[in-house]
Parts: C-alpha cells; sequence; structure tokens
C-alpha cells in the first residue's frame, strides 16, 4: 500500500538514514488515515431527501393525464399540491397507498382554499394496472401517466415511491423519500402552511 | 433429513480441521525455528497436508450440499433452486459472500500445500520454515473467517411453505465464464500470498538478499498471469453479459482486481533490477507486500458494502475481520521492513537514467502512481463522505482521462526499454536501436489516419504502439536468430512476447474507447433499417420456455446475411429480466445488438426496439489476452542455460560487442508497413 | 556491404528529422481532423458516459438500462436535439435535479479538486524521487560524496550479508 511515498525507497542507500525514518512516519500516517476512513464508512445505501430543487420553483413538467389530456404542473399554481410518484408494481407503493387514501379524505374534509390536491404520477407503468389497482385499493384523485419519464426527471425521482410537496407560488417545499403516511404528510403540510401564514 | 446435517456437519469438520491445522502448525513452527528443532521442521509439511484436507472435505460437502439441494442451509437457500442447470450449480458456491470465501479458502490451502510440498525437503530452512509460519497464518485468517463470521455451512429451519431457492444471481447463471473466472482471478489473488510469505520470511531471518527472490520467481510469475488471465476473463463476462457492450467500467470490484496486478507488474519489472544488481531491495518488498495487502483491501471493498457497485456481495459480517487483517498485514510488513531497514540497504548504484534499471524504475513509478490513480478514485466517495458528509461517485471518465497520458507513456517506455543496455546506453546505440522501430510507430500512425481515425490521443496510441511492437519484434527476431526457437523461451523474450499483447490490448481499447458509435433503432418486421453502414430486419420474435427460465429472442437479419438473436430472459424464480447480447465479432469491427429496455417484447410481436453499437477492435482484446499468457508461458520455461541463479536472465542483447552484425537485420521488420 | 552502409546513411539525422517530420505531420492533420462527437447520437453518449444512473449501484447512464436511466438519456436527447445547451449544462440540468451525486466525474473545485491534484502530485513526488536518486548515483559514481565511516561499515556488513 505504499502507494504515495513508495517511489522514494529506491532512493534508499547509502547515507540515506535521515530520510527513510521520514518516510516510513509518512507512510504510515497515510496507512491509519486510510484505516480511519474505511473502518468509518458505513454502508453506501443511504439516500438524503435532500435536493437542490427545495425552496426553489418547481421544474417544468407535463404529463399525460388519464383521459389523455396534457397535464401542466405550472397550471396548478394557486393551491398546494403534492405529488406522489408511484407504481402499481412497487411494494412500498403498494403499503403506502392506504396512508395516500386517508391523506386524500383528510384534505378533503379541509377548506378547499388551503386544501391540498393530490396527484399520482405513474412511473414506468401500464395503465390498465394502474386503473385495476386504483379500482381495488381505493383512491379517486388524478393520476397522471409520465410515458417519456421526463416528469420523473425533471424532479429528480430514481426510485418510486416519492412525495413532493409544492406551495401555491409554485415552490418545492418538501420532498419524501420512500414511504409517507397520512399523518407525516398533513403535519409537514400543516406546518408549511402555518410559516406562510404572517407574509 | 441424516443426510443434510452430514453436509453442515462435516462442512464445519474440515473448515475447523484447517483451522486448528493452520494455528497449530504456525505456532509449533515457530516454536522449532526458534529452538532449532531440525526434527520437528522436517515435519512441518503435514500441516499443510492436513489443511488442504479440511479445505477440500469442506468443499465437497458444499458441493454435496448444492447438488443434493440441501436446503437446511441457509447458503444453500440463498443461491440454489432445482431447476438450477449443474454446471451454474456448480458456480452457485462462489455466487455469493460465505461460499466465495470458500473458494478462497480452497485456493489458499492448495497454494499452502504446494508450498509444503515443493519445499518438502528444505524445511528445515529457516527461511522455508517462516514463509510456511506466514501461510499458516494467512491460512488460520481466512479459515476463522469461513468457519465463523462468514460461515457457508450455518443451517437454518427450513421455512414452511419453502419449496425451492431462488438459485444464484441471474448475471451469474447464463454464461459459462462464471465457472471460470472466479476460481482463475483466485489463483491470481491468493498466489500472490507465496512471495509475500517469502518476503516476510526474508525480513524474519533477516536473509534479504537474492536467495527468496530466485525462489518465489515463478511463483509470482504464476499468480501474476492467472490474475491477468483473470481480469481479462471479467471483461470478456461484462461484454458478452451485460449489455452496454463494454469490457471495463472502472467499477470498484473491477479496480479491486487491477489495484494488485498494477503493483503486481511493477514488481516483476524490477525484480529484474534486484536480481541482477542487487538494488531495490525495499523497494521490491513494499511492492510485495502492497500487492498482497492490496488483494485484502480488495476483498474487503467487494465484501463490506462500503462503495456501491453493480458486482459487489451483500454486506456481511466479515468486513471488520478483513479490516483488521489488512491493518495487521501492512503494519506488520511495514514494522519489519523498518526493523530491517539497515539490512536492506543495497550497495551500488544505478549509472544511468538512460538504461534498462533507468527504464524498470520509470516503470516502477507509472505503475505505482496509476495504482495510486486506482486506489483514490475507488476511495474518494468515502473521503469526500467522511470531511463533507455528502454522496459522491468517481465513475469511468475520470479514469479514463487519467489512465489516457500514463498508458500513452507507458507504451512509449515498451518501445525504449527493450533496447536499453543495463548500465547505461549512448544516444549512438539508441539511434540505431531505436529507428526502425520509431518508423514502424510512424508507420502504424499513418496507417490509422488513412484508415480514418482522428483525434491526437487515439492517433498517439496507436503511433506508441506500433513503436513498442517494433522494438518487441525487433528483440525477439535477433534473439531467434542468435537461438532458434530458444530465442522465444525465457523471461525476457516471453516478456516480449508479453508486451506484444498488451499493445494488441492497447490498441483495442484506444480504438473501442474513441470509435464505437451506438443508436437506438426501432425495428419493425418486413422494414428494412439502416444505420452506420449496416441494415438491419426484424424477421420475428421467438419464444423459449422452460421451469427455470422464459427467454425472449428478437431474430434480426443483420446486413442481410445473418440472424442474430439478442434476447430478453426472465429467471422465473427471481422474477428478474436480464437482457443477452448478441455480438458479430470481426477482426476490425463488432456490431452489438441488444433490445432496449427492460420492457419484454411480447412473443410474437411485429416490433422491437434495439440498441447497436458498432465497436472497432475488440477482437483484439481478446487475442492480446491469448499472446500475454502464451507469453507468460514462455517467460517461465527456462531460457538459455544458467549456471547459477543469480546470472542474469535476459538475452545478451544489451551488451553492444554480442551483437555486432545483429542491428541490421532488424531493418525489415521496421520496414514492414 | 552496401545494405550496411545505406541502412547507417538512413539512420542519420535526416532519417530522424524525416520521422519527426511525418509523425507531427500526421497528429496535427488528425488532430485537427478531430470533429468532437459526429452525431447526435454520438453526443449523447458521450454526456450520458458522465451521468452515474441514480438508482443502480455505480452505473452510468450510458450503461445502465433501469428506467431512471432511460428517462435521463431521452432527457439528454431532447436537449441535444434542441440543441441550446453544451455538454455541461445538460450534465449541471441533471445534477441539478438528482444531486451531485450523479456526477461521474469529480468537480475542480472544493474538496473534489483533490481527484486531480493528488495524481498529479504523487507523479511529482515519484519524478523527484527518481531525479534526486539519480542525481546521487551519479555523484556517487563520480566519488563525490565522502562516505562516513558509518557508511563504510554498513556496506561491508550487507556484503558480508550479500556472501552468506
Amino acid at each position: 500500500m505504499s502507494v504515495v511515498e513508495a517511489p522514494e525507497s529506491p532512493a534508499e542507500g547509502r547515507g540515506r538514514r535521515r530520510v527513510a525514518p521520514i518516510v516510513v512516519g509518512v507512510l504510515a500516517l497515510v496507512m491509519i488515515g486510510l484505516f480511519v476512513l474505511l473502518a468509518g464508512a458505513g454502508d453506501a445505501k443511504n439516500a438524503t431527501a435532500n435536493t437542490r430543487l427545495l425552496d426553489r420553483p418547481a421544474p417544468e413538467a407535463t404529463a399525460r393525464a388519464a383521459d389523455g389530456s396534457t397535464f401542466d404542473l405550472a397550471r396548478r399554481k394557486g393551491s398546494w399540491v403534492v405529488v406522489n410518484f408511484f407504481q402499481s408494481t412497487c411494494i412500498p407503493c403498494q403499503q403506502e397507498h392506504p396512508e395516500l387514501v386517508a391523506f386524500a379524505e383528510q384534505q378533503q374534509a379541509l377548506d378547499p382554499t388551503i386544501a391540498a390536491e393530490l396527484y399520482t404520477v405513474v412511473v414506468d407503468d401500464a395503465q390498465d394496472a394502474v386503473e385495476r389497482f386504483f379500482a381495488e385499493e381505493g383512491g379517486d384523485w388524478p393520476v397522471l401517466y409520465d410515458d417519456d419519464g421526463g416528469f420523473a426527471v425533471a424532479f429528480g425521482v430514481a426510485k418510486v415511491p416519492e412525495t413532493w410537496i409544492i406551495d401555491p407560488e409554485g415552490f418545492v417545499r418538501a420532498r419524501f423519500i420512500s414511504q409517507v403516511t397520512a399523518e407525516g404528510l398533513g403535519t409537514t403540510l400543516q406546518q408549511l402552511r402555518e410559516l406562510r401564514e404572517p407574509t | 433429513m441424516t443426510a443434510a446435517t452430514v453436509n453442515a456437519a462435516l462442512g464445519n469438520a474440515g473448515l475447523l480441521l484447517m483451522l486448528v491445522a493452520s494455528i497449530v502448525g504456525a505456532l509449533s513452527t515457530v516454536a522449532a525455528v526458534r529452538s532449532g528443532n531440525v526434527r520437528a521442521l522436517r515435519g512441518v509439511s503435514r500441516y499443510a497436508w492436513l489443511i488442504l484436507a479440511g479445505a477440500v472435505l469442506a468443499t465437497v460437502m458444499m458441493q454435496r450440499a448444492l447438488i443434493t439441494r440441501d436446503f437446511t442451509l441457509a447458503y444453500v437457500q440463498q443461491v440454489g433452486a432445482t431447476s438450477t442447470p449443474a454446471l451454474y450449480n456448480v458456480a452457485a458456491m462462489w455466487s455469493a459472500l460465505e461460499g466465495s470465501i470458500l473458494l478462497w479458502v480452497l485456493v489458499l490451502a492448495g497454494f499452502t500445500a504446494a508450498v509444503a510440498w515443493r519445499y518438502r525437503k528444505r524445511t528445515d530452512d529457516p527461511l522455508v520454515a517462516w514463509a510456511m509460519v506466514v501461510m499458516f497464518a494467512v491460512s488460520a485468517f481466512f479459515a476463522f473467517v469461513a468457519f465463523g463470521p462468514a460461515s457457508p455451512f450455518q443451517t437454518v429451519a427450513i421455512p414452511p411453505g419453502f419449496v425451492d431457492g431462488p438459485g444464484p444471481n441471474p448475471l451469474l447463471q447464463n454464461h459459462i465464464l462464471v465457472l471460470f473466472h472466479p476460481p482463475i482471478l483466485y489463483l491470481g489473488y491468493v498466489g500472490f500470498t507465496v512471495p509475500f510469505a517469502f518476503a516476510i520470511a526474508a525480513l524474519v531471518t533477516g536473509r534479504v538478499g537474492e536467495g527468496w527472490l530466485m525462489e518465489t520467481r515463478r511463483w509470482a510469475l504464476f499468480a501474476w498471469a492467472f490474475l491477468t488471465i483473470g481480469i481479462i476473463l471479467g471483461a470478456w463476462w461484462s461484454y458478452e453479459v451485460l449489455g452496454w457492450s463494454g469490457v471495463w467500467a472502472w467499477d470498484p470490484v473491477e479496480n479491486a482486481s487491477l489495484l494488485p496486478w498494477l503493483t503486481g507488474t511493477a514488481y516483476i519489472h524490477s525484480v529484474l533490477v534486484q536480481e541482477r544488481r542487487g538494488m531495490l531491495r525495499v523497494w521490491n518488498i513494499s511492492l510485495l507486500v502492497a500487492t498482497f495487502a492490496l488483494t485484502i483491501l480488495g476483498t474487503f471493498i467487494t465484501r463490506s458494502g462500503i462503495i456501491s457497485s453493480v458486482h459487489a456481495f451483500g454486506a456481511g459480517e466479515v468486513d471488520g475481520y478483513l479490516l483488521g487483517f489488512f491493518g495487521v498485514v501492512v503494519f506488520v510488513s511495514l514494522g519489519l521492513i523498518a526493523w530491517r531497514g539497515d539490512r536492506l540497504r543495497s550497495p551500488g548504484s544505478i549509472d544511468s537514467p538512460v538504461s534498462r534499471e533507468g527504464a524498470f524504475l520509470a516503470n516502477n513509478v507509472l505503475f505505482t502512481v496509476f495504482a495510486f490513480v486506482v486506489l483514490l478514485g475507488t476511495l474518494f466517495p468515502l473521503l469526500v463522505e467522511a470531511l463533507q458528509d455528502r454522496r459522491t461517485v468517481v465513475g469511468a471518465p475520470y479514469f479514463d482521462r487519467l489512465s489516457m497520458p500514463i498508458g500513452l507513456v507507458m507504451l512509449f517506455l515498451m518501445g525504449i526499454a527493450p533496447v536499453l543496455p543495463w548500465r547505461k546506453a549512448s544516444t549512438e546505440l539508441l539511434r540505431d536501436r531505436l529507428f526502425w522501430p520509431a518508423w514502424m510507430g510512424a508507420g502504424c500512425l499513418v496507417l490509422a489516419l488513412v484508415l480514418g481515425a482522428d483525434g491526437w490521443a487515439p492517433l498517439a496510441a496507436f503511433g506508441l504502439a506500433g513503436f513498442a511492437a517494433g522494438s518487441a519484434l525487433r528483440q525477439l527476431v535477433l534473439a531467434t536468430r542468435r537461438q532458434g526457437w530458444r530465442g522465444l523461451v525465457g523471461r525476457a523474450n516471453g516478456g516480449m512476447v508479453v508486451h506484444l499483447g498488451v499493445i494488441l490490448i492497447a490498441v483495442g481499447l484506444a480504438a473501442s474507447n474513441s470509435f464505437t458509435h451506438s443508436a437506438t433503432i426501432p425495428l419493425e418486421v418486413g422494414t428494412v433499417q439502416r444505420w452506420g453502414g449496416h441494415t438491419f430486419e426484424l424477421l420475428e420474435i421467438t419464444e423459449e420456455d422452460t421451469a427455470r427460465v422464459n427467454v425472449v429472442k428478437a431474430q434480426v437479419l443483420l446486413d442481410g446475411d445473418q440472424a442474430y438473436a439478442p434476447a430478453i430472459t426472465l429467471y422465473k424464480k427471481i422474477g428478474a429480466n436480464i437482457g443477452t447480447p448478441s455480438v458479430r465479432t470481426g477482426f476490425t469491427k463488432d456490431v452489438y445488438l441488444t433490445i432496449d429496455g427492460t420492457v419484454r417484447p411480447e412473443p410474437g410481436a411485429t416490433e422491437v426496439t434495439l440498441r447497436v453499437f458498432v465497436k472497432p477492435m475488440i477482437l483484439w482484446l481478446w487475442i492480446g489476452a491469448g499472446l500475454m499468457a502464451v507469453g507468460t508461458l514462455l517467460a517461465a520455461f527456462p531460457g538459455h542455460r544458467r549456471r547459477r541463479p543469480t546470472d542474469p536472465v535476459s538475452a545478451p542483447i544489451g551488451d553492444p560487442d554480442v551483437e555486432p552484425a545483429a542491428v541490421e537485420p532488424a531493418a525489415p521488420v521496421g520496414a514492414a508497413p | 556491404m552496401s545494405a550496411r552502409s545505406l541502412n547507417r546513411r538512413l539512420k542519420s539525422t535526416a532519417g530522424w528529422v524525416a520521422l519527426l517530420f511525418v509523425v507531427v505531420a500526421a497528429l496535427a492533420v488528425g488532430a485537427t481532423r478531430d470533429t468532437g462527437p459526429q452525431s447526435a447520437g454520438d453526443r449523447v453518449d458521450a454526456i450520458s458516459r458522465r451521468i452515474a444512473c441514480p438508482e443502480c449501484d455505480g452505473e452510468s447512464v450510458y450503461e445502465s438500462r433501469s428506467r431512471a436511466s432511460e428517462a435521463i438519456r431521452t432527457e439528454i436527447r431532447a436537449q441535444v436535439n434542441a440543441g441550446r445547451a453544451d455538454d455541461d449544462q445538460i450534465i449541471e440540468f441533471v445534477a441539478e435535479r438528482f444531486g451531485g451525486q450523479v456526477l461521474l466525474v469529480p468537480r475542480s473545485t472544493g474538496i473534489e479538486a483533490l481527484a486531480w491534484a493528488l495524481p498529479a502530485a504523487a507523479l511529482v513526488v515519484g519524478v523527484t524521487a527518481l531525479f534526486f536518486a539519480f542525481r546521487r548515483w551519479r555523484l556517487e559514481a563520480a566519488g563525490v560524496p565522502e562516505p562516513t565511516d558509518d557508511d563504510i561499515a554498513l556496506v561491508a556488513e550487507a556484503r558480508a550479508a550479500e556472501r552468506e
């Protein structure tokens, strides 16, 4: 592992007594550093919910609505928008679904001026499979089809499920990676609303 | 049920036998060598036989468990399936963490026994005895890992409703190379334990002269050859299986195998300087230690899940032990080198940078810097994460950018070094000997230009490759003229054959990296599509269905003359769709067809989307690899008669007086292009 | 005999100058002929090689067949076809969305510059070490440094060790 300092070694020979301990010392330090680095390394597979889009205008994105018309995210300004990225074959999405149903009911109970609109963006899945899933599991909010993957790319969504909250000005306010709960989503939304109130 | 418990019991017994034999062997050998007990030392090899017996027993039991689908073993539940074909079922042993450690254990035990057998009459020599101690200690470590934390013989209750396991990862059961690539790679990895053991023994006994080096020359060459072949088979597997038409992705796991290869290659060059001139002792020992330590580090990287990689095994229980072992290896070796520092100083000096020795030193600096770059790039995400707590990746373009200049300088050195004499070269001599190789390089450059290559970097690569090939051929022609067929064997001449193989690989990589084109082509039955000078026509989509897999193939007529069938295979047990490319191989270019995306076309459908790659000169990689293997064999073959092991081994091309008229016959070689 | 003298004449300075001329001319022609990626498809390939697939382990978008990679390739293709942005801008666009962890080439600023600086430093250290080693060896060969008694003893010991 004498990678950095080793080229010095050919220089060893007579009269180099002062150099050798330094080389060994530096090498030992580098090795200890490497050792600490490796020992401290955790598992590589932890996603973080940080996104550079946070607190910035939501990207331009369009998708196909179930009836074939084009859905344009920019037109939804003026109300809170919750976008859930979904695939009917993904197990976490299936597990998450009842929570979304509960969340949608929760929002419907609120004053329509502050209630959030929930949209499901279907990523890489067949429309009939999704419709069957919604028919069986419930949920009557609009479902959008991201046929070319452009919607997911615009938000940087790599793995479903993911849920995003966009405020009435069209700014990204929250991102949830993996499953959400109705309670978590509702609380976050409430906090975000309260943050906005003073202004 | 009884048959099943036999597998676990005997397997564990084998590993335990190996563990105990290793520990007792190491301790008793240390005791014997310290007390000078010659009788005890003569019996040392018996521990090696016990170690081998234990490892073989464990492997046989694992294979038996796999063949009989003994699902009481957790490991068989993980990788076994009744529908896996017999050959892939054999390979299932090394398709996950625990079994791969078992394979390592088997190979290590084999090397331990081989060393014991080779030196069976000399175990009373302290050097050999200490080398055996090191072998036993390493065996003890791996036997412990296999017996304890990564035991493949753990039994579990069969879960209710369990009928059959999933089988190995689909990528590990769809190409015959999975049978050969891991064992060969491990022969290389583990093989470096032997020279490492002798290096440590030399440090411990203080016999740091050239004796131990002579002992381990062939061992190192053997390990290096298998590591080389293993790496190239891995590249071939990647090309044939992964479907993105690449041979090398600079993936952490690939880098883990490249790192010891780089330091090992530096070693087999610089060792020549020590044999010839008695210099660079510290350096050579450091390279061997580095090579061995890097194999352990590589195993750690592969098995710990600290770096994401397509081929990494899932995080296991072994990472702490491997890291600890790596630390022990590095610090014990460093300590020993520091302790023996005085004896390691060698008299003598290298007179001129323009000499064989000088070229080897430059080679070593390059290889070391290369290894440093690969290690840095591989571990860099960890560094950023530790310092700034954010995630990064370092990928192929980074390594490509940095390895390109290093590779060019290496080719340049390969052109110059073979004509350099030991001690000192005059300008006159260089002008004379390099003339035709240099023109051959210029010829290759012009030829590449005429054939349409562009960009300075690939052109420089072709030119320098021609130059290096010219030098290698010049040496071979001169040597065969003088010595007949013996001019092809021996280390210097065999080494030149290896160089030619490396040059072919360099040319193939430069061409395929620079001039690959790809396109996504939608095909429909009955319509001919054109792209890149080729025509593509979808004939039909066929389906093959077995209990294990369901294969959908797109029969594509390429250039109107032959059908190729890229496929998507559904592995039913795992539920994964795996694409399999279909390749038309040619001497100048390959046409590589895959079905785009992961969505399966329906059998009987009339359209499919293909992703097509046209890659030049891929075949040269495999030819070059073959040449490297042949060259290594020739190099291992004893060269022209040597009286003592310390006699110079290269052909006496370096001495101007031996080669009076030999210079001009080289002319036809250079004139060829 | 004449072949030999011809050979000698060829290898004269003139022969090497001719060689240099051919090489420089060929490289110049080849380098100026370099027009970068030739087609939109090649440009998409070149860009997608520099972006990591966000949902897989260590593959690039170019290599990967996953859904996210397909989508990113589609996005890159759209932007390349639109012709508005250069390669770096497209990569920055993707990095904005998926985060810096999709960049396969470390940036040249901040801590990531170390990935470029350290290899250069390693090369400098190696070459400098070689330079000093050769200088010392040359001085030694010329008999310039006076070995101390210590050194002489050391050499004697090493020689003795070698003889044993």
